[in-house]
C-alpha cells in the first residue's frame, strides 16, 4: 500500500459500532485497491476520547471516528453541529444536510484552521433514552433527574423542567440501579439493553427524542492534501456508504432488542406522540440560539442550520 | 471517651534541606490545594443534599470536584519532590557506600530533572493548542458543559506550571547534592 | 545517527524486551517510581519516534488526573488520616479484640471482614489500602501480629475494592465488552467473596501452624463495665459504615460521592469525641496531599507507558502473540491468563485493560465462552497484578504510609503467600466456571 494511516475510535472494541468500523476501514482498502491502509484504534488507545483532536493536528495520529461534540469546549460550533437536540428525526436528513445541504463545507471552515480535514459524517442514529420512570411527554420531565453530560443535551433538558445531573458514564449504571437518577442520556437502544441498563430502568423511551450525534470522519489536513485526487474520492464515497450500512445495521439491532426487550415482559417502551416531539423540538430551538450566540462560528453553524430546516420544510 | 489532648500525635513531613528555598515554598502553599480536598468532600456533600433532599442538584458540582482533586494530585507530585518522599526501590541504593550515594542522588535528580523539562515543553505544546483559537485569540478550552467552565484550560496551564516548577526543583536539588548537602536517607 | 526513531529498526518483538528490561533496570537504580515508568515512556517516545510525539505523554497526563472515578482515593485516604489522629482506630480495634480476641487470628479474621466491607464501598483500590495500613497495621502489630502477616491481609484485603462490587474494572469491561454491568457485578459477588474467605482460611492455617505469628486468644474474663466501654469503641465506625452503604445503596448519592459521606462521618465522628481541632484537620489534609501525591503519580507514568506502547504497535503485538498459539480453547484461556500475569508485573489494571481487553473479548466470545465471566477472570488477574512484584501498586500505597523500618522488599515477600491464594482463586474460577455464572 501507498498510505498506511491510523485512526482512533471514540467507540470501545467490543461494541456493535466499533466492528461496523472496522468494516468501514476493510472497505477503505477495497475501495482503494489496496492503495491505502486503516488501522482502526479503540478509545483511550493512544490518547483520550477529547484530545484526539490535538494529537492529529500534532500527527500522533493521522485521523479519527468519533463524536463532534466532544470538541464543544473548543468551539461552540462543534456542540451545535454535533448533536442539535431535536432537530433530526432522521438519520437521512442529517446526511443529507452534510452532504448536499453545505455542512460538509461549513466543517471544513471551521475545521481546517485546526489542522484537520473533515471527510464525512455518519451517525448511530435516534438514541434511545433510558428511564426508570415512565416518561410519555415533556410535561413528564418535571423534576426527573437526568444524566446528561454534554452542554446542550443538558440545557435542553433543563429548559424543559428536568434536573440534569452531571455524571460520567461509568457511574451511570450503578446511579440509575440505586435510583441515584431517573433517566440517562446513554446510547442507542441495543447498545442500552445489552449493557443492561433497560433491566434497572424499564421505561425506555424509543425512538428517542433528545440526541442523534455526528460522527465525524476525519484526518490531519496535510496527510489529506497529500492524497491524490482519486484517493480522496474513494475515502469521501466509503464514507457515504458507510453511513448507510450503519445506519441500517443499528436500526436492525434497535429492532431486534426492542423486540427481545418487549418479549421480557419487565420493560416497557415508551413512544412519544408527534405532538410531545414537537414540543420538545420548539424547546430546543429556543437553547440553539443561546449556542449561536457563543461565537462566530456557532453562529454560522445556526444560520446554516435553520435555513437547511426551513428550506425542507422541517420547521415553519 | 478520651479528651482531645489525648489524640494521637503525628510526625509531619517536611521539605528536605537540599530542596532549597523553592522547597519550602512548595512546603507552605501545600496547604492550599491540601484544603481543596476539604473543599472536594464539602462539595460533594452539598450536591448530595441538594439533589437528594431538594431535588435540586447544580451543573457544577462534580466538575468542580473533579477540578479540585486534579490540582490536589498535580501538586501532590510536587510536594514529594520537595519532600523526596516519591516511593523508590531503594535495594540497590542501601548497599552503596556514602561516596556512590552522593553520586546516585546527583544522577537521579539530575535526570527526573531532565524528563520533568521534556514535559514541560511538550504540556507547553498542549497548552498552546488549548488557550489560543487558530485565529490566535485568546480563548481558554472549556469543558462543553452546560456551564462550561474553563477547566480543561485551566488544569492543562496548571500542569505546565507544576512540571516546570518540577524540573527547577529537582535542578536545585542536583546542584545541592552536587555541593555535598548529605543525602536525604 | 539520528537518535530520534532509531529505536524503531528493532522491530515490535525486541523492542517490548528492551522496554520491560528498562523497566526493571531503572527500577534498581532507585529513581522514584513514577519517574521509572514516565522515563522509559519518554525514551521511548523520543527514540521509536521523535520530540513531536512527548506531547502524548503529557495529553494522558491530564486525561488521568482529571479523571472522575480517582475522586474517591483522596476522600479514602483523607478518612484514613482523620481516623488516624483521632482515637477512634485503637477503640475499635480494642473492641474488635474483645468481640473476635478469643479466638487465635481473630483480630485478622475482622480485618479481613472491614475489608471486604470497605470494599463494597468503593468501586477502585488505592484508598482502602492506605486506610488499613494506617489503621489496621499498626493496630494488629501492637496486639502481636507477624509483621508479614499483618502486611498481607492489608494488602490483600485493601485490593478487593475492584472484586467485590461496584468496580470500576468491570464497569470498564462491561463498557468494552458491550455486556450487562448488572450481570458482571452479580456474576463477581461469589467470587470476590470466595477469595476473601481463602484469606480468612489461610490466617487461620496459620494461626493454627505457627502459634507465634498470632497473639493469645484472650481467655481472662473482661469485667462487664469494661466491655461496655470497649464496645462504645464499635458504635461511632458501625454508624460511619451505615451512612456511607446507606447512602449508596438507599439511592442517596454515587459511589464516589458516598465516599465524601464518609468522610463527613468520620469528621462528625471526632466532633462528637471531642477530638477535632484545625490542626486535626490541616494535618489529615496536608498527609492526603502528599500521600495522593504517591499513589497518583505511580499510576500516571503506567498509563502514559501504555499510550506509547499502544503507538508503537502494542495491540497487534500482543494480539498476534495470541493467534495461532493453539486449537484448544483451554490452553488459550491460559495463555492470556499468562499475558495478564506478566503485563500485571509492571502496568497498573488501567494500562493492562486498555492493552488487552480490546484484544481478548473478540477471542472469548468467537470460542464460546460467556463473556460476563470472562470478566469476572479478568477482576480476578487485576487483584493478582495489584500485589505482584516488581510493580505492585497495592505494596506501592502501603509503603506509602508505613514508617521506613518497614521497606518493600518486606511488603512483596509477606505478599507472596496472598498472591499464591489469588492465583488459586484464579483456577478455581477456569475450572468452576459456575462460581461466577450460577
Ligand atoms: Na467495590
Ligand atoms: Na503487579
Amino acid at each position: 500500500q501507498d498510505h498506511s494511516f491510523r485512526f482512533q475510535s471514540s467507540d470501545p472494541s467490543g461494541n456493535p459500532n466499533f466492528v461496523l468500523q472496522q468494516g468501514w476501514a476493510a472497505d477503505v482498502a477495497e475501495k482503494s485497491g489496496g492503495r491505502i491502509a486503516i488501522d482502526l484504534l479503540p478509545v483511550e488507545s493512544i490518547v483520550a476520547h477529547n484530545e484526539t483532536q490535538d494529537a492529529i493536528a500534532t500527527g500522533i495520529l493521522d485521523g479519527h471516528v468519533t463524536d463532534l461534540s466532544y470538541f464543544s469546549g473548543r468551539d461552540p460550533a462543534f456542540g451545535l453541529m454535533g448533536n442539535p437536540v431535536g432537530a433530526w428525526s432522521d438519520p437521512e436528513q442529517m446526511l443529507d444536510f452534510v452532504e448536499n445541504g453545505g455542512g460538509a463545507e461549513l466543517l471544513n471552515q471551521i475545521m481546517n484552521p485546526y489542522g484537520l480535514q473533515f471527510i464525512g459524517a455518519t451517525t448511530p442514529g435516534l438514541e434511545a433514552l433510558v428511564s426508570a420512570v415512565p416518561l410519555n411527554g415533556v410535561d413528564d420531565l418535571a423534576g426527573v433527574k437526568i444524566r446528561a453530560p454534554e452542554g446542550l443535551v443538558q440545557s435542553v433538558f433543563a429548559a424543559a423542567g428536568a434536573s440534569p445531573v452531571n455524571l460520567p458514564g461509568s457511574e451511570v449504571f450503578t446511579s440509575l440501579d440505586k435510583k441515584v437518577i431517573d433517566a440517562a442520556d446513554y446510547s442507542v437502544f441495543s447498545t442500552n439493553q445489552a449493557q443492561g441498563l433497560n433491566e434497572v430502568a424499564p421505561h425506555p423511551v424509543y425512538p428517542g427524542f433528545h440526541s442523534m450525534p455526528l460522527v465525524e470522519i476525519s484526518m490531519n489536513k496535510e496527510k489529506w492534501d497529500a492524497l491524490p485526487e482519486d484517493l480522496q474520492q474513494v475515502m469521501t464515497q466509503s464514507v457515504r456508504d458507510f453511513a448507510r450500512v450503519q445506519v441500517a445495521a443499528l436500526a436492525e439491532a434497535d429492532a431486534a432488542a426492542v423486540a427481545e426487550a418487549e418479549a421480557g415482559g419487565t420493560i416497557t417502551v415508551h413512544d412519544w406522540s408527534d405532538e410531545e416531539r414537537t414540543k420538545f423540538r420548539g424547546i430546543a430551538m429556543g437553547e440553539w440560539e443561546k449556542v449561536a450566540g457563543q461565537s462566530p462560528a456557532a453562529q454560522q453553524v445556526y444560520d446554516a442550520l435553520t435555513a437547511y430546516l426551513t428550506e425542507k420544510g422541517l420547521v415553519q | 471517651m478520651m479528651d482531645a489532648s489525648e489524640a494521637i500525635p503525628r510526625e509531619e513531613h517536611e521539605a528536605v534541606p537540599q530542596s532549597g528555598r523553592l522547597g519550602r515554598v512548595i512546603d507552605r502553599l501545600a496547604i492550599i490545594p491540601a484544603l481543596g480536598l476539604v473543599v472536594a468532600m464539602l462539595i460533594l456533600i452539598q450536591e448530595v443534599v441538594l439533589r437528594y433532599v431538594f431535588g435540586r442538584p447544580t451543573n457544577w458540582a462534580h466538575e468542580t470536584t473533579v477540578f479540585l482533586c486534579a490540582i490536589s494530585f498535580v501538586y501532590g507530585g510536587l510536594l514529594c519532590t520537595a519532600r523526596d518522599r516519591h516511593i523508590r526501590v531503594v535495594l540497590v541504593y542501601d548497599l552503596l557506600p556514602p561516596a556512590a550515594r552522593r553520586v546516585a542522588d546527583i544522577l537521579i535528580s539530575a535526570i527526573c530533572g531532565l524528563s520533568s523539562g521534556a514535559f514541560a515543553w511538550a504540556a507547553w505544546q498542549m497548552v498552546k493548542r488549548s488557550a489560543w483559537r487558530p485565529d490566535g485569540s485568546f480563548h481558554l478550552e472549556t469543558s462543553g458543559s452546560a456551564w462550561n467552565p474553563a477547566y480543561p484550560g485551566m488544569l492543562k496551564v496548571l500542569l505546565m506550571v507544576a512540571l516546570a516548577i518540577m524540573a527547577l526543583q529537582f535542578a536545585i536539588l542536583t546542584v545541592n547534592y552536587a555541593r555535598g548537602h548529605k543525602g536525604a536517607r | 545517527m539520528e537518535i530520534f526513531g532509531s529505536l524503531q529498526s528493532l522491530g515490535i518483538e525486541a523492542g517490548t524486551g528492551l522496554l520491560f528490561a528498562l523497566l526493571l533496570l531503572l527500577l534498581l537504580t532507585g529513581i522514584p517510581l513514577a519517574f521509572v515508568t514516565l522515563l522509559v515512556t519518554l525514551i521511548f517516545a523520543l527514540g521509536w519516534f521523535g520530540p513531536n510525539v512527548v506531547p502524548l505523554i503529557t495529553s494522558r497526563v491530564y486525561t488521568f488526573v482529571s479523571s472522575f472515578v480517582f475522586v474517591s482515593v483522596p476522600m479514602f485516604v483523607l478518612m484514613a488520616a482523620i481516623l488516624d489522629r483521632s482515637g477512634i482506630a485503637r477503640d475499635l480495634f480494642e473492641a474488635m479484640r474483645l468481640v473476635g480476641g478469643r479466638i487465635r487470628g481473630g483480630v485478622a479474621v475482622q480485618t479481613i471482614f472491614v475489608a471486604v466491607i470497605l470494599a463494597a464501598m468503593s468501586g477502585i483500590i488505592g484508598g482502602e489500602v492506605v486506610l488499613l495500613g494506617l489503621i489496621a497495621l499498626p493496630q494488629m502489630l501492637a496486639q502481636g501480629y507477624d509483621r508479614k502477616l499483618a502486611i498481607g491481609v492489608v494488602c490483600a484485603g485493601g485490593s478487593l475494592g475492584t472484586m467485590v462490587p461496584p468496580s470500576i474494572v468491570l464497569i470498564i469491561y462491561g463498557l468494552t465488552a458491550n455486556v450487562s454491568i448488572g450481570d458482571l457485578f452479580t456474576a463477581a459477588f461469589v467470587p470476590g467473596f470466595m477469595l476473601a474467605l481463602l484469606y480468612v482460611a489461610y490466617v487461620l492455617i496459620r494461626a493454627w501452624l505457627t502459634p507465634g505469628d498470632v497473639p493469645p486468644a484472650v481467655t481472662a474474663r473482661v469485667p462487664r463495665d469494661e466491655k461496655l466501654r470497649l464496645l462504645k469503641g464499635l458504635f461511632l465506625p458501625i454508624l460511619v459504615v451505615i451512612m456511607v452503604l446507606g447512602s449508596i445503596y438507599g439511592g442517596i448519592a454515587s459511589v464516589t460521592e458516598a465516599s465524601a459521606v464518609g468522610v463527613a462521618g468520620v469528621l462528625i465522628s471526632t466532633v462528637i469525641r471531642g477530638e477535632f481541632t484545625w490542626g486535626l484537620l490541616r494535618g489529615a489534609a496536608m498527609q492526603t496531599l502528599q500521600t495522593v501525591g504517591m499513589i497518583v503519580w505511580i499510576g500516571i507514568g503506567a498509563s502514559a507507558l501504555v499510550g506509547v506502547f499502544n503507538l508503537m504497535g502494542g495491540i497487534n503485538f500482543v494480539s498476534e502473540l495470541i493467534t495461532g498459539i493453539s486449537d484448544n480453547p483451554t490452553i488459550i484461556i491460559l495463555f492470556m491468563m499468562a499475558i495478564l500475569f506478566v503485563l500485571g508485573m509492571f502496568l497498573d489494571w488501567v494500562g493492562i485493560a486498555l492493552l488487552t481487553m480490546p484484544i481478548f473479548v473478540p477471542i472469548i466470545v468467537s470460542l464460546g465462552y460467556d463473556p460476563v465471566w470472562f470478566g469476572v477472570l479478568f477482576a480476578m488477574n487485576m487483584q493478582v497484578s495489584f500485589l505482584s512484584p516488581p510493580f505492585g501498586p497495592a505494596a506501592f500505597y502501603l509503603k506509602s504510609v508505613t514508617p521506613p523500618d518497614i521497606s518493600l522488599g518486606e511488603i512483596f515477600r509477606a505478599l507472596l503467600p496472598f498472591i499464591g491464594l489469588q492465583i488459586l482463586a484464579v483456577g478455581l474460577l477456569i475450572l468452576f466456571p459456575a462460581l461466577a455464572i450460577y
